[in-house]
């Protein structure tokens, strides 16, 4: 029923505007046919009476196209909180699909062994590779065959649930699987740190940096949080740089760049970025396709196209929340025994999940960027050609184009250049930047601050 | 088409009408006014396809037509004609023309027939009451402050109308807070009917001077509110109210009868310090004539308030200073009684003399 509802849909689309289409036919459900007397439901009793008047003979020679017996329609007020699940049959597929979730659940029990404090869960094959991330875990397979050489210290940042425990812990395992030897130490910065304080309560202190010294490789998780504890530090850096002569791989994750961490020494923030710091950015719609697929396949549940397509457009904060939204989802189908898209069809699931960022004018970014670099706004967005007005003014380009995803003519005239080659040209040259120039990149991240903040 | 009317009675009907005729993109005529002439009648119209705004407006002559105009463009250019002044509409195909006096203009309309068709009432099945207009305002305005705007639990933004031992109330709760207003005693008919929080305030705002009366009538998925020359219909929540009335505690151990104003005033006052704790403030009896309200906030310091009244029992209850103030700031005699029995149960206010506003808060977790 619901399929040929679909396909009358398919046919009145054709017919009328897409403005009236979608107005009057989108929350519109096929109740019944039965013994021709044909039954839809609409929103409201506003579209009862517009429906028949204005569309019935539409609907009418849709419907019996496909093949429906038609004797009387019928509409009736039916709002989503009203749906009832359909029942239906539990097929063989379906209680593949429940065993599948449950033996999921089992395996997401952590299984984190005491020595490395590593969770075995994550795997380089399950850290699905997008341009999102393909430079940080390219960096990350390379660490993985010679630990300790190039990418020594490996500074990963990026937003909460972009997969830095994730990738950090999958190196962690796949060097341990390569050489069983190995000593490995996976730690979050907080335990870290309450661990030292107990050492040295307990007169331990130095047992405990001796404990590390011995290690071959380090990972320490969520390194913001380092924050205000300058004994932690001190103590974080004399091991940082044993392990350091020695050659041994350290591996530091963080929400921002160290430079940007308020309380963090120095010396500290500039040897923590030796090798470079790599990125995890926002997964791109085709990379979250990707992600939920391969979710999808791991807890070995089915899930259709579209109900993919669906959530990746919904969910725009982050992996974990996309995540998060894959599985309720899925618990969900299991237990109303409706399929995922059906679900999303109905009514019954509704995501909406967006960066909370506060949306801003062009006319501020202009404002901000022209501060940020202690130029008047006037001469910014002139004609000067001194390199660093320039610059100020590409980076205000930059920033215009990609959190405000206006058009190249349309940042020509907000920054006052001739025309949308001369943006174009300014934006790709930002890019281009962005990859080596770590200033710039700080310059940028901090501008954004100013601008959301 | 063509209308002749003053000034001020066309703007009324369109700042009646083009409030709702907003932001629709997916339908750009849902912008417009429908502006109809049958048989001398003339009808403005507009709809959200929530709900419409229909105003039959008096004009002095008119040649029958249809046409469909922006409505807030249309509602400004004649807010700023002068006034006294007559006014005429005119159209030719789609194009409407405005002339007053000195003034003119024409704007591009467009056709009505994609203007969507209204609901109508069902007069004959139809449930109707009607009520005096002051009455009407007042009693919408004490439960209003009680809806939800949680769209994940659809009953609850609106405004329940039901019959019950032949009393029309009407009751609005978010789960937090209840309160419930009889309307009518001595209803024959029955009804239950959740009217949408927003069109009721469209109804509140459409009430001038002039009307006396409020008629409203309820189908089985309709409403439609009558005051005097407009007519508000809406949709009713399709959804099932939870039966609020279980939530109404019968018997309380600790009663007291309090200043109104008085107790807006040191909840104020509490409320300052309550900020940081989520509005969160402690009233308290003590025997055998102290009210106390107090708030304590970590970082800036506490505030201790004393009302006297007779106490009958002590005891203690922690609730939130925001919602005590909404439900006073709707209350109407000057004394009312405050009751409550311990941390768990809801605390009911009502006013002393008058039985039929009842008001009820759930307590914070001490």
């Amino acid at each position: 029923m619901y399929d040929v509802w679909k396909n009358a849909l398919a046919e009145i689309e054709q017919k009328i505007s897409p403005a009236n289409f979608s107005t009057w036919f989108q929350d519109t459900s096929l109740i019944s046919t039965k013994n021709g007397n044909v039954r839809i439901g609409v929103k409201n009793t506003f579209f009862v009476k517009q429906l028949r008047n204005r569309y019935l003979d539409i609907i009418k020679t849709a419907l019996e196209n496909n093949n429906v017996v038609i004797n009387t329609i019928d509409f009736e007020v039916q709002t989503s909180s009203k749906v009832k699940p359909r029942s239906r049959e539990i097929t063989k597929t379906d209680i593949d699909l429940k065993s599948h979730v449950k033996n999921y659940a089992k395996t997401l029990k952590t299984e984190s062994s005491r020595q490395t404090g590593l969770n075995k869960k994550y795997t380089l094959d399950s850290f699905v590779v997008g341009s999102n991330n393909d430079l940080a875990v390219s960096v990350a397979k390379s660490i993985i065959d010679s630990p300790g050489s190039r990418y020594n210290p490996f500074f990963l940042y990026g937003g909460p649930g972009l997969g830095k425990t994730h990738l950090v812990q999958a190196i962690g395992n796949e060097l341990l699987r390569r050489n069983p030897n190995f000593k490995i130490f996976y730690t979050p910065i907080a335990h870290f740190y309450s661990d030292f304080i107990d050492a040295i309560q307990n007169g331990k202190g130095r047992e405990f940096s001796r404990k590390f010294e011995k290690l071959d490789c380090l990972i320490i998780d969520d390194f913001q949080f380092i924050v205000g504890k300058e004994k932690s530090q001190e103590e974080f850096f004399n091991i940082f740089n044993d392990l350091y002569q020695l050659n041994k791989q350290i591996i530091v994750t963080s929400d921002r760049l160290p430079s940007q961490i308020k309380t963090v020494d120095e010396r500290l923030a500039t040897r923590l970025t030796w090798a470079g710091a790599f990125d995890l950015q926002l997964p791109k719609f085709e990379d979250k396709c990707a992600i939920l697929k391969a979710k999808a396949e791991l807890m070995g549940a089915e899930i259709e196209d579209e109900a993919i397509e669906y959530l990746a457009e919904n969910v725009n904060t982050n992996i974990r929340d996309l995540e998060g939204e894959l599985s309720s989802l899925l618990v969900m189908s299991e237990v109303r025994g409706l399929t995922p898209l059906e679900l999303i069809e109905n009514g019954s699931i509704y995501v909406n999940k967006t960066s909370k960022l506060r949306p801003t004018s062009p006319k501020q970014v202009v404002e901000k960027v022209a501060k940020f670099y202690n130029l008047p706004v006037k001469e910014m967005c002139g004609k000067s050609r001194v390199a660093h007005i320039k610059n100020a003014r590409q980076v205000a380009m930059f920033l215009l184009s990609k959190e405000l995803s206006l058009s190249t003519n349309k940042i020509a005239s907000e920054v006052g250049v001739k025309d949308h080659t001369t943006v174009m040209h300014g934006i790709k040259k930002i890019e281009k930047d962005l990859k080596l120039n770590f200033t710039l990149r700080d310059e940028i991240e901090s501008i954004k601050e100013k601008i959301y903040g | 088409m063509k209308i002749k009317v003053t000034q001020e009675k066309l703007n009324k009907a369109l700042s009646n009408v083009s409030r709702i005729a907003v932001g629709k993109v997916t339908l750009p005529i849902l912008n417009n006014v429908l502006i109809r002439v049958n048989k001398k009648k003339v009808s403005l119209i507009t709809t959200n396809l929530d709900m419409a705004v229909i105003d039959f407006l008096p004009v002095s002559s008119s040649e029958d037509g249809v046409v469909t105009v922006p409505a807030k463009l249309l509602a400004e250019f004649v807010s700023n004609l002068p006034k006294g002044e007559t006014i005429e509409i005119s159209s030719k195909d789609t194009k409407v023309t405005i002339k007053s006096g000195k003034y003119s203009s024409t704007i591009n309309g467009a056709l009505a027939d994609d203007f969507p068709e209204l609901p109508e009432i069902n007069e004959k099945e139809a449930v109707i009451y009607k009520i005096g207009v002051d009455e009407f305002k007042n009693s919408i305005g004490q439960v209003i402050v009680a809806t939800s705007n949680d769209l994940t639990r659809p009953a609850l933004t609106g405004v329940f109308f039901n019959t019950y031992n032949q009393t029309l109330a009407i009751a609005a709760t978010d789960g937090y807070r209840l309160a419930e207003k009889k309307l009518i005693d001595k209803v024959e008919s029955e009804v239950k009917a959740i009217v949408p929080a927003s069109s009721l305030q469209e109804v509140l705002r459409a009430i001038s001077d002039d009307i006396e009366e409020v008629e409203i009538s309820f189908n089985e998925d309709l409403v439609r509110f009558r005051l005097g020359e407009i007519e508000i219909i809406s949709k009713l929540i399709d959804a099932s109210y939870p039966d609020y009335k279980k939530l109404i505690p019968k018997d309380h151990k600790i009663k007291v009868t309090l200043d109104r104003e008085e107790l807006t005033r040191v909840t104020k006052l509490a409320a300052l310090f309550a900020r940081s704790v989520g509005g969160s403030i402690v009233c308290e009896t003590k025997e055998p004539d102290t009210f106390l309200v107090k708030s304590i906030a970590n970082e800036f310091g506490e505030n201790d308030s004393m009302i006297e009244t007779k106490v009958e029992k002590a005891g203690k209850v922690n609730l939130n200073s925001r919602f005590l103030l909404d439900a006073l700031n709707v209350m109407e005699e000057p004394q009312i009684t405050f009751e409550f029995s311990d941390h768990i149960a809801p605390i009911l206010l009502k006013n002393k003399k008058d039985n039929k506003y009842t008001h009820i808060i759930m307590p914070l977790n001490s």
